[in-house]
């Protein structure tokens, strides 16, 4: 016997607002696209019709910061662009989440030089690394998946993000 | 077309050193054909003249590319080489490259920018690269390196990871509902240390060991 059943007639549930807020924000996640490489066209192609990001609920993407809650850095960061991607993690409004896609944002991958960032979390908050050179639209769209769980598990007013 | 006369009809036999007045081409130090492309060398003294005289009385309108070479530790009087690629898309289109000694004591050279406004940024590449000075060029700020980026990286002595530019930028870090900065902390794993390193393909080989 539930609440419901007290509460009675039809068209009501219960729930947490933890889990209701946490079942709204994984399921509407907004990306923001940060491709400088490569990298970028493999996330093309998640966005677009054949692999279709839109079925996990993540096809708004947004190229303003203001408006997005999931970053994506696709490609290799420059010296010159490190301090542009902290900008914009910055102007990021919380709660916010970060994948880094590929080999180059992950850990430089091949490009072990004077002008490469060895990896965006040594200077940012990264929560799912995706492998791979670049990876497959597969990939990223696991990554989404291991982000939705991560958010799902989250307390929303917890303060980690803000709150 | 057979390749051996496709080298001849490469192996252009046109030299715009001939047309040069006596006293400039005899300071012409060298003319080499590689590929069918023709290089001049000349030193820096005549350098100025000699690219005036290019592009006012032979009608070479055009310049492709100002870059360098770095020679060090190789057997040669100078040490660095900046190269102007020159062409002419007029009637009798030519291309050919001089090549102008310059020493290490003094990187100056004067700028071009006035004779083809293509030099500014070429220039200004060179300079970033290289660091080498074009006196009287009004705008020599660096192109493709951040603007306070210490080194000229194309000096071969300039090393390939950096002096340590990569791990110059604070951590930015979520506390409670603000961002706060810190510093970076020491990188735990071979990522960032370098990958072709002897330590790390030795840790490579120590991990990938069955237990
Ligand atoms: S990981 Fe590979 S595909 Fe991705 S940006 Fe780097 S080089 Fe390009």
């Amino acid at each position: 016997m539930g609440l419901e059943s007290l509460i009675g007639g039809e068209g009501f549930l219960t729930t947490t607002v933890n889990s209701i807020v946490n079942w709204g924000r994984k399921n509407a996640l907004w990306p923001m696209p940060f491709g400088t490489a490569c990298c970028a066209i493999e996330m093309m192609a998640t966005f677009s019709g054949r692999y279709d990001i839109s079925r996990f609920g993540a096809e708004v993407v947004r190229f303003s910061p203001r408006q997005a809650d999931l970053l994506i850095v696709s490609g290799r960061i420059s010296l010159k662009m490190m301090p542009v991607l902290q900008k914009i993690y910055r102007q990021m409004p919380e709660p916010k989440w970060v994948i880094s896609m590929g080999a180059c944002a992950s850990c430089g991958g091949v490009f072990d030089t004077y002008t490469l960032i060895q990896g965006v979390d040594q200077f940012m908050p990264v929560d799912v690394y995706v492998p791979g050179c670049p990876p497959r639209p597969e990939s990223l769209l696991d990554a989404l998946a291991e982000i939705q769980k991560i958010v799902g598990e989250d307390r929303f007013d917890s303060g980690k993000h803000g709150s | 077309m057979t390749p051996e006369s496709m080298a001849v009809d490469m192996a252009d036999t046109y030299s715009p050193c001939d047309a040069l007045p006596a006293p400039l081409r005899s300071q012409v130090i060298d003319q080499i054909v590689h590929q069918g492309q023709l290089a001049l060398h000349c030193t820096s003294a005549d350098q100025r003249p000699m690219l005036e005289h290019f592009k006012t009385q032979q009608g070479y309108d055009f310049l492709v590319d100002v870059t360098a070479i770095d020679h060090l530790g190789m057997d040669r009087t100078e040490r660095f080489e900046v190269v102007y690629v020159l062409r002419r898309t007029r009637e009798n289109s030519h291309q050919f490259r001089l090549h102008v000694w310059l020493s290490e004591d003094s990187p100056n050279l004067p700028t071009v920018f006035d004779l083809w406004d293509s030099a500014r940024w070429g220039e200004r590449e060179t300079h970033d690269m290289f660091g080498i000075v074009f006196d009287g060029n009004p705008d020599l700020r660096r192109l493709l390196m951040p603007e306070d980026y210490p080194g000229f990286p194309l000096l071969k002595d300039y090393p390939l990871r950096g002096m340590g530019e990569r791990r110059q930028f604070p951590n930015v870090v979520p506390r409670g509902d603000q961002i706060v900065e810190e510093e970076p902390g020491d990188y735990p794993t071979s990522i960032g240390r370098g990958m072709h390193t002897p330590e790390y393909t030795e840790e490579v080989r120590r991990d990938s060991k069955p237990r």
